[in-house]
């Protein structure tokens, strides 16, 4: 450990650093900013700019100020799609956090087979959303899929047919994409604890579950909202899974946001209303991303601490 | 606080291995320069079509042939998967980077084409080049036509819409096909109870479904409802007739015509085809296409003729001709407006000789299809002859070949039919919510 | 807490590999008795026809496309996001800094459907359609948000003393940013790089509407081969699919070591 600088020094750094002591940092946020602007802001910028016309994306556009607005927020579907992104959000992270903390420690504990575990668990990232929803299409169909195959008749039912169990199976598919990504970030922040303190509990007599609850989650709080983080914005553009899939069905229950937005723009040609779905879109990422990180306590970007 | 040597030899690293893998990447820009988008190279012209079997070898084959017997104006043909085409064609339209010729599928999409200005009138070329259109199919014109003139030359195959039965399984009930609407219901409980599915179905992909409703819709009423509602008449789904086949669909659903779990069910897996000549199912209602893939995936199925094919019975009391059948009049390809003259004209050229040569009526009748040429009769030999000698009877025996809702619509209408039709067999909306609905979106 | 994680273990595992399993057998199968035969029985006849068909339709290729931009994507990416996270931290006291932190968080939830067609034109403008830099370029840029988000966190974690001292050390904000804070933030940047990695590795949108050329094509795109217009030749894409993950998997194997390595060295305070 370094030697932290005794206070007196200290006293007197502070007037002559506001300026320039973090002064050659600003040129290293440069190439990111560039990149960013060319091909996202400038892209975004056209569909806010879309959004206030009318345009079949093939003919030519026509102006139309907020008729695409009107007709965008004026659809019942609109209204279903934000319930049904929140509601696949909110039952993803559900799922998924618990069994990857869970997983996480499960893995962080050292034993060695479970490094082939660790190897196995990760499969399920590395497939694309097209081979997962082959495979799964094929396991859940009703007449030659897992139930059939294992002779569990209770297996057979109507996977994606069924508006209920159609959200479950979307919701279980992703959980088995992405939970094995999210126990690995939690192995990673449990190894990080040091064993001195459970060492500690156990001397004051806590028992297994009391040190999850007491030790283990406080410290890998930051964890769990970067982890979250993740989940989050993620399933707010939650695309392809879907789409192959359902395809937003069966009927309109599986029809995410992102999904809306495809469907308006690209099935129905109504590139206007499509891109003001768009930009709703960017607004409700934006306010959750702020919203999860004052939840972190991270606080404000204004402290000037640095100084 | 550690590796500080760690720091500087990494990031070289780093660096180098980015900068490789970007420089490498940027080799693969120093292919055909002149490539913007859909444009053609030096002279000749573009061709974007669909992918996979069993067309995409008959496709390549044709456009061998043109490039061979003109070798100054060659034609890059470029193949995409089904629905990543359609976006994939809309995008490149949209930025003005079409390819010159566009592969369609007439109707609805066709006319979107038109309105936006992208594709070329071809009325005046073909009435100069009548000996094309008479190579051509009449009853497939109509979904190249919009607005009274023709925008798209028909090409590849006709696929009308067929009932298909497993004749082992009907021989095994110890019943007969059905001649009528009301056979089709008197066999639903037989079957039921021999615990085999009636009728096997892909509920979930949709169009599956509109196959039903448009033959019902047909049989029940004749042409003349969808005809309206194409033309844009107002309240035209009011029709009794309308109410009376969707009612009839719900009761189909509701006495479990269908196998169980339908719903979940895609047409592209082939579950739906499985069914038929596993014996699951009895009938199937679907495209022609289907023959090939129960050739292909159904082991000796077809081969010891286990197959059995019809067109869609007639309703006891409908007003629709018999012999009216529905699906695909064939596929369409259409010449990009924003293309160049000399563009324009290699596809013109190509339009008029290759397009339209025996080699094509014979490719596409080996890929076990019917194709938009006419007099293809003599080709069709062998094990498939009888089934093709059907499918082409009924295909130009049909009083009118309509063609599949979903593509004759515009596809914003189109994208609300198939919601709607979703939720109809779901029994999430009644008949009248229904052509309330669709309604709403005439004209549209 | 033992026998509960256990056993919750094993169970996991069985939910993971039953697919896995099933993806592997019915490589060996043929179209025609895959769906005669029960789904989870391995090939009665197997055969390796699937796997040679992969093998004559330019797997490699895509398969090397598909290292090229992923590589190409995720060093620069995750880079020049670590930069940016740093500046932002570091240098929070300046106004455009902040705000360039809140315009990259606007970029969390763009989705790509909607900005495709203006990254289109961008990519025709400059020329680089059909290449693999078109891929490249705006992976990078979709990338950043997220990544700036996590890293700059983890930045933010490092005690301000430990900066004060590197610069009373003499240190420049770029010796800092690799002595200091790049292994202290070593598990943020793993994980970034593996998210953002699968994330294009398995990008579908940005090669369908960016390239054409067959040669250009990505895994993603490989799987169409198999696609047929009226139906999917399931086994082929199972045994296209096993041939995409093996080699990842082996690799991912051997390099195990360093990325828990890099997960368990520093947040040592």
């Amino acid at each position: 450990m370094t030697t932290l600088a005794p206070p007196a020094v200290r006293v007197q750094e502070p007037t002559a650093a506001k300026g320039g002591r973090s002064g050659s940092v600003g040129w290293m946020a440069i190439p990111a900013l560039l990149m960013f602007f060319a091909f996202a802001v400038v892209p975004l910028v056209g569909v806010f700019v879309l959004s206030f016309t009318t345009w079949d994306s093939i003919g030519p556009i026509h102006p139309s100020g907020l008729t695409s607005w009107k007709a965008a927020l004026g659809d019942k579907e609109l209204l279903h799609s934000v319930y049904v992104t929140f509601l696949i959000m909110g039952l993803s992270w559900l799922a998924q956090t618990p069994l990857s903390i869970l997983i996480g420690v499960f893995l962080a504990a050292r034993k060695r087979y479970r490094g082939i575990l660790a190897v196995l668990y990760f499969i399920p990232l590395l497939l694309s959303s097209a081979a997962i929803s082959i495979t799964y299409k094929a396991l859940l169909d009703p007449n030659f899929g897992i139930g059939a195959g294992l002779s569990l008749d209770f297996l057979n039912q109507d996977w994606l047919g069924n508006s209920t169990l159609a959200v479950s199976v979307l919701v279980f598919v992703v959980s088995w994409q992405y939970i094995p990504f999210h126990s690995l970030i939690y192995q990673g922040a449990v190894r990080q604890i040091p064993t001195s303190m459970y060492e500690a509990a156990e001397i004051d007599g806590a028992g297994r579950w009391r040190a999850f609850w007491s030790i283990t989650l406080p410290q890998i709080r930051y964890t769990i909202v970067t982890s979250s983080t993740l989940m989050v914005v993620g399933s707010l553009t939650f695309f392809d899974l879907i789409f192959v899939l359902t395809g937003g069905g069966p009927g309109n229950s599986t029809r995410a946001l992102a999904l809306e937005m495809y469907q308006t723009g690209f099935m129905a040609n109504q590139m206007g209303p499509a891109s003001a779905i768009a930009v709703i879109l960017v607004l409700v990422g934006l306010l959750l991303a702020q919203l999860l990180r004052r939840l972190g306590g991270k606080g404000d970007e204004s402290q000037l601490e640095g100084a | 606080m550690t590796n500080s040597n760690f720091s500087r030899r990494n990031f070289l690293g780093l660096a180098a291995g980015a900068a490789g893998a970007a420089a490498l990447a940027a080799c693969g820009s120093s292919g055909p320069s002149d490539k913007s988008g859909g444009g053609s190279s030096k002279g000749g012209a573009s061709y974007w079509s669909l992918s996979g079997p069993p067309g995409e070898a008959v496709r390549q084959a044709t456009v061998e042939r043109f490039n061979k017997a003109n070798p100054d104006t060659k034609i890059t043909a470029t193949f995409f998967q089904n629905d990543p085409y359609k976006q994939k064609i809309k995008t490149a339209l949209g930025a003005g980077q079409a390819p010159t010729m566009i592969w369609g599928w007439g109707g609805g999409g066709l006319k979107s084409y038109v309105d936006a200005n992208q594709v070329l009138d071809l009325t005046d070329w073909i009435g100069q080049n009548a000996a094309v259109k008479d190579k051509i199919l009449d009853s497939s014109f109509g979904a190249a036509t919009v607005n009274g003139k023709i925008y798209a030359l028909p090409i590849e195959t006709v696929q009308p819409i067929v009932l298909f039965y497993n004749k082992k399984v009907f021989d095994q009930v110890g019943v007969k096909p059905p001649q009528s609407y009301g056979d089709i219901l008197d066999l639903i409980p037989k079957f039921k109870a021999k615990k085999i599915a009636p009728f096997s179905l892909a509920g979930q992909s949709r169009w599956t479904n509109m196959m039903w409703l448009e033959f019902m819709l047909d049989r029940n009423a004749g042409s003349e409802v969808f005809n309206n509602v194409f033309a844009g008449k107002a309240g035209s789904w009011s029709d009794p007739a309308v109410l009376d086949m969707l009612t009839k669909i719900q009761a189909l659903v509701k006495a479990d015509a269908f196998e169980k779990g339908f719903s979940s069910v895609t047409a592209d897996s082939n579950a739906d085809q499985a069914l038929l000549y596993t014996g699951k199912a009895a009938m199937m209602v679907h495209g022609s296409w289907s023959y090939g893939i129960q050739q292909a995936n159904g082991g000796t199925f077809v081969k010891d003729g286990g197959l059995g094919w019809m067109n869609f019975p007639p309703i006891d009391g409908g007003k629709g001709d018999p012999s009216n059948t529905v699906g695909n009049p064939g596929q369409y390809l259409s010449i990009s407006s924003k293309a160049s003259a000399a563009e324009q004209d290699v596809a013109k050229k190509f339009f008029s000789t290759t397009l339209v040569d025996d080699d094509e009526k014979a490719g596409w009748v080996k890929s076990g299809g019917v194709p938009v040429l006419k007099n293809a009769d003599a080709l069709y030999t062998g094990d498939d002859a009888q089934y093709l000698k059907d499918m082409a009877a009924i295909a130009s025996g049909a009083k009118s070949f309509a063609q599949s809702w979903d593509q004759a619509l515009s596809p914003t209408a189109a994208e609300v039919l198939l919601d709607n039709i979703a939720k109809l067999f779901q029994l999430q909306v009644s008949p009248q919510q229904w052509v309330d609905a669709m309604n709403g979106v005439i004209g549209k | 807490m033992n026998w509960i994680g256990g056993s919750f273990g094993w169970i996991w595992l069985i939910i993971v590999m039953l697919p896995i399993y099933w993806i592997v057998i019915t490589s060996f199968k043929t179209q025609s008795n895959y769906f005669v035969t029960n789904t989870f029985a391995p090939a009665s006849d197997p055969t390796l026809a699937n796997y040679k068909l992969v093998l004559e339709n330019d797997f490699v290729q895509y398969f090397w496309n598909s290292i090229v931009v992923s590589v190409g994507a995720v060093v620069p990416a995750v880079l020049i996001s670590f930069m940016a996270a740093y500046a932002v931290v570091r240098g929070s006291h300046k106004r455009w800094l902040r705000w360039t932190n809140s315009l990259f968080l606007l970029g969390l939830a763009i989705p790509l459907q909607a900005v495709i067609i203006p990254v289109f034109l961008i990519i025709i403008r400059l020329k680089l359609y059909d290449t693999l830099l078109a891929i490249i370029l705006p992976s990078i840029a979709f990338a950043i948000p997220l990544s700036v988000l996590v890293l700059s966190n983890f930045i933010r974690d490092v005690p301000k003393e430990l900066f004060e001292s590197m610069r009373m050390d003499g240190a420049s904000e770029w010796g800092t940013l690799w002595r200091l804070a790049f292994p202290l933030t070593r598990p943020a940047l793993v994980t970034v790089t593996i998210y953002n990695a699968l994330g294009i590795w398995n990008g579908f949108l940005l090669p369908l509407i960016l390239t054409q050329s067959p040669d250009k094509r990505t895994m993603p795109l490989a799987l169409w081969t198999f696609q047929g217009q009226f139906g999917i030749n399931t086994p082929a894409i199972a045994a296209s699919v096993t041939l995409t993950t093996v080699p990842i998997l082996v690799m991912y194997a051997i390099g195990r070591r360093q990325l828990l390595g890099g997960l368990t060295a520093g947040f040592g305070k």
